[in-house]
């Protein structure tokens, strides 16, 4: 049985690789994918709190996550597939729009 | 029916309306309420009704201004508004007549409260400075106050407005510099109306400055009717900053009034002045002091007159309502209300030791009338005679207060009732004889004008030639008859021609400010006597002088020669008021009018015990051969110069014959011949001296002014302007700039890329999160 410990920690260094990949990557698929990145290593805090407890909401709430996650990718996809219509880019670095 | 013309069926309208309205209410009431008409109930009306005309006749005429049917039918608005007045003056007599067969039932006033206008709690602060209620529910109300000197008021406003109005429709809609804007005439004017019956008929100082207020805007708004002419514009700034400058004081009065009495009803104030002897004489003396300037900047008495002169740049009807007959007696009004003040004899309650007050009044009035008579003595404009005629007037009037504010303030009832009875009798003289004038000046000036349009070419604008510079006129006689004969009565009345109305009422000013002098010991009151004794013989010079350059003599120009009178909406009213003039005046002195304007409870005894002859007798005898022999020689002194030296001596100067083949109306035929009787002076050196000149120039009070505002409000102005520029205005830029480079250097932050929003998101998160560790540690 792996210790709860280690879960968490396991979570929490996914969480940092995905905020860095936000924070230093242009393309908005690979941020996307970072984004999932850190919303898994929540997720396996979920999973850590709940063998902790011994409870089994935590892995209620990593089902309900998971679920809505996919349907944000989906969001997220459709956004882009509009921004690239609208800017022939999806890099980052092009759209700055949000300062108009 | 057939018969009368289209313009002659008009003139049914509104007569029909003055007879026919009050059965209206009497039936109407009964029908409805089955109680008896009461004239005090339906009182609110009087303003009412052409305060709601007001804006009916301002939006119909905006919109409605080219139209056929607006021109024609409403005549731009007159129509409505005469209806109006008609209506305001029928209730106007109801009231009179119910006044003065049921009187006041013992009370000071006929009162009618309407409703509260505002009602609110008086806070006050303890000792140990909390704040507490001290009164609760005061009210401000809306009220109606009747009483003999309101109702004559009120009867000259009403009654004025309605003739005045009458007169316009011939005046103003035959112009066609009016036309198309005639609504805005007819719309201010009865709006003005509006003012001057509601502030007669207020029962507050509170309503009264309202309405006051509402007057000296009209007053502006008319007097730049013409806005177009810069010296119109000029002449309405200056009218209503010089007005201003008495109406703050007046302000400042009321609120005195208010600290003193804790309300500005009448019912309240006068029901007793002193409030069993705790208000404070010296305080209520400058509360008196400052309605009184306030007073003097409404009618125009030194040192605030210089507005007057100018304001007959306005129209003609303009002139004789606002600037003759009604406006400028609201100032004569508010210091005939301050009697109960004065008033501690046996009759009142009033305050002792306000007696330099009341001399001031005197003295002001005193000073304004020998002043603007001399400056009247050089006026080559017709309207510009009269205006200085109308202040000289007032200031008659305001002696005649003074005196009897002294005398009630002195412990002399009898005699006091009299100077106020005598002076409030010449207001009501004077407002319909200088209304008339006025009408018969703006009668002569339109047909002048109309005459120049004739004999000119339609192409070649003269536009030197000035319709109202009585240097044009010369020989009108025989043109205008009616206008001439009511000239002539009018000017009589001003005189103070015997039997006349003026006469009664000027020779009763005139006597009591003498024997307050030598009778009751006012030693100060000895300045204005002499100078109003003076004035009298003034006035018979200015006013034939008028009368003489413009009718009398041959034509001294083209247009004057080719003058004739037309329209009956201008004749109409001067036969009324000639008639007024004439017979108005002195039946109304027989009935005693001078003891019970002053005192209405006279009234009933004033025709009850002697019979009607006897009172006649006595009136007639007291006016002519007063018992005390120096008031025989004042009276004649007054006489004599105001009827025989003043008028030979404008007779010499500018009387003469009409032209061959020309003959004037009968009543006045005999005056021309007369006029050459007394020979021929010539002027020229005096016409030429630096008197003349500095009379011409209004003895350089605009000058002055003009002085005094360059040497304190301009190098003020200044020093304020620089303030506002550099101070006020720098702190504002320096505020500006700052926040400009601030966000400047903020902007950068934005750089618009999501990125640097979730880093900025990520430390805001991680900030929070490291403070609340502090915290949890």
């Amino acid at each position: 049985m792996i210790p709860a410990e280690y879960l968490a920690g396991l979570g929490a260094i996914l969480f940092c690789i995905g905020l860095v990949g936000v924070f230093t990557r242009a393309n908005a698929i690979i941020v996307l994918m970072c984004v999932e990145i850190m919303l898994n290593a929540v997720n396996l805090n979920f999973v850590a709190g709940a063998l902790h407890h011994g409870d089994v909401t935590g892995w209620v709430f990593t089902a309900i996550a998971i679920a809505i996650a996919a349907a944000e990718v989906a969001v997220g996809l459709a956004i882009f597939l509009a921004l690239y219509g609208e800017h022939e880019s999806i890099s980052f670095d092009d759209i700055t729009t949000l300062k108009h | 029916m057939a018969v009368l013309k289209n313009t002659q069926l008009k003139f049914l309208i509104p007569i029909g309306l003055l007879l026919l309205f009050p059965f209206m209410r009497i039936y109407g009431g009964e029908f409805a309420r089955g109680s008896p008409f009461d004239a005090l109930e339906s009182a609110f009306l009087i303003p009412l009704i052409p305060l709601l005309i007001f804006p009916i006749i301002a939006i119909l005429g905006q919109v409605y201004n080219k139209e056929e049917w607006w021109k024609e039918r409403f005549k731009e608005g007159g129509m409505i508004a005469i209806c109006g007045l008609a209506i305001a003056l029928s209730l106007t007599v109801w009231l009179a007549i119910q006044f003065f067969t049921q009187g006041t039932g013992g009370d000071d006033a006929l009162r009618w409260s309407l409703f509260n206008w505002i009602s609110f709690d008086v806070l006050g602060q303890t000792a140990d400075g909390t704040w507490v209620t001290m009164q609760k529910d005061v009210a401000l109300g809306v009220g109606i106050w009747v009483d003999p000197l309101s109702l004559m008021l009120l009867f000259v406003a009403a009654f004025l407005c309605f003739l005045i109005c009458w007169f316009s429709l011939g005046y103003m809609n035959t112009d066609p510099i009016n036309e198309n804007r005639n609504h805005r005439f007819y719309a201010e004017f009865v709006l003005f109306s509006a003012g001057m019956l509601g502030m007669v008929l207020a029962d507050s100082f509170l309503w009264l400055f309202i309405f006051w207020e509402i007057m000296g805007l009209c007053s502006y708004l008319l007097i730049g009717f013409y806005y177009e002419r810069p010296s119109a514009a000029y002449a309405a700034k200056k009218a209503f900053l010089t007005t201003r400058v008495g109406d703050v004081f007046l302000l400042i009065g009321l609120l005195i009034l208010y600290d003193l009495y804790g309300s500005l009803d009448y019912s309240v104030i006068f029901g007793d002045p002193s409030i069993g002897g705790t208000v404070d004489a010296g305080m209520l003396k400058w509360a008196m002091l400052m309605l009184f300037i306030g007073a003097v900047g409404k009618s125009a008495q030194f040192p605030l007159h210089v507005w007057l002169p100018d304001a007959m740049e306005g129209p003609t009807p303009v002139s004789a309502l606002i600037h003759a007959a009604t406006m400028v007696n609201a100032g004569l009004y508010l210091v005939a209300r301050m009697v109960p003040f004065f008033d501690v004899t046996a009759h009142g309650s009033g305050v002792e030791g306000l007696g330099d007050v009341a001399i001031i009044i005197a003295w002001t009035g005193g000073i304004t009338a020998c002043m603007a008579a001399m400056i009247a003595f050089v006026q080559n404009d017709i309207k510009k005679v009269l205006a200085y005629s109308t202040m000289s007037q007032l200031a008659y009037i305001f002696t005649g207060l003074g005196v009897s504010l002294w005398l009630f303030n002195n412990d002399h009832h009898n005699a006091a009732v009299i100077a106020f009875g005598a002076s409030m009798f010449h207001l009501f003289n004077h407002a319909m004889a200088k209304g008339m004038l006025f009408m018969a000046s703006g009668s002569v000036i339109h047909e002048m004008h109309h005459a120049h349009d004739h004999v000119s070419d339609p192409g070649d604008h003269d536009d030197d030639f000035d319709a109202q510079d009585m240097r044009n006129m010369g020989g009108l006689a025989s043109k205008l008859p009616v206008t001439a004969t009511a000239m002539a009565i009018g000017s009589a009345s001003i005189i103070g021609l015997p039997l006349i109305g003026g006469f009664w009422s000027k020779e009763g000013i005139i006597a009591e400010v003498w024997s307050a002098t030598a009778i009751y010991g006012a030693s100060w009151m000895l300045f204005p006597a002499f100078l109003i004794l003076l004035t009298a013989g003034m006035t018979g010079f200015y006013m034939t002088r008028m009368w003489m350059m413009t009718f009398a003599g041959k034509p001294k120009s083209v247009s004057a020669a080719h003058a004739h009178e037309a329209t009956p909406w201008i004749r109409t009213p001067l036969v009324v008021l000639s008639v007024i003039a004439l017979l108005g005046g002195f039946l109304l002195s027989l009935l005693g009018a001078v003891h019970w304007l002053g005192d209405g409870e006279a009234l009933g005894s004033a025709l009850g015990h002697d019979g009607a002859v006897m009172t006649v007798l006595e009136t007639i005898k007291h006016a002519f051969l007063p018992d005390e022999t120096f008031l025989l020689l004042v009276t004649w002194t007054a006489v004599a110069i105001s009827l025989v030296l003043g008028p030979m001596m404008a007779m010499r100067i500018h009387g003469g014959r009409l032209a061959k083949g020309e003959s004037a109306h009968f009543g006045i035929a005999w005056l021309l011949p007369l006029s050459t009787r007394f020979g021929k002076s010539d002027v020229t050196a005096l016409a030429n001296s630096g008197v003349a000149d500095a009379l011409q120039r209004r003895l350089f009070f605009d000058e002055w002014y003009d002085a005094a505002v360059a040497a304190t409000v301009i190098p003020l102005a200044n020093v304020l302007a620089w303030f506002d520029n550099r101070i006020i205005d720098g702190a504002i830029r320096g505020i500006e700039w700052g926040s400009q480079s601030i966000s400047r250097e903020v902007r950068k932050l934005t750089t618009g890329s999501a990125r640097d929003y979730i880093l900025m998101a990520v430390v805001g998160t991680l900030s929070i999160a490291a403070l609340m560790w502090r915290a949890a540690v």
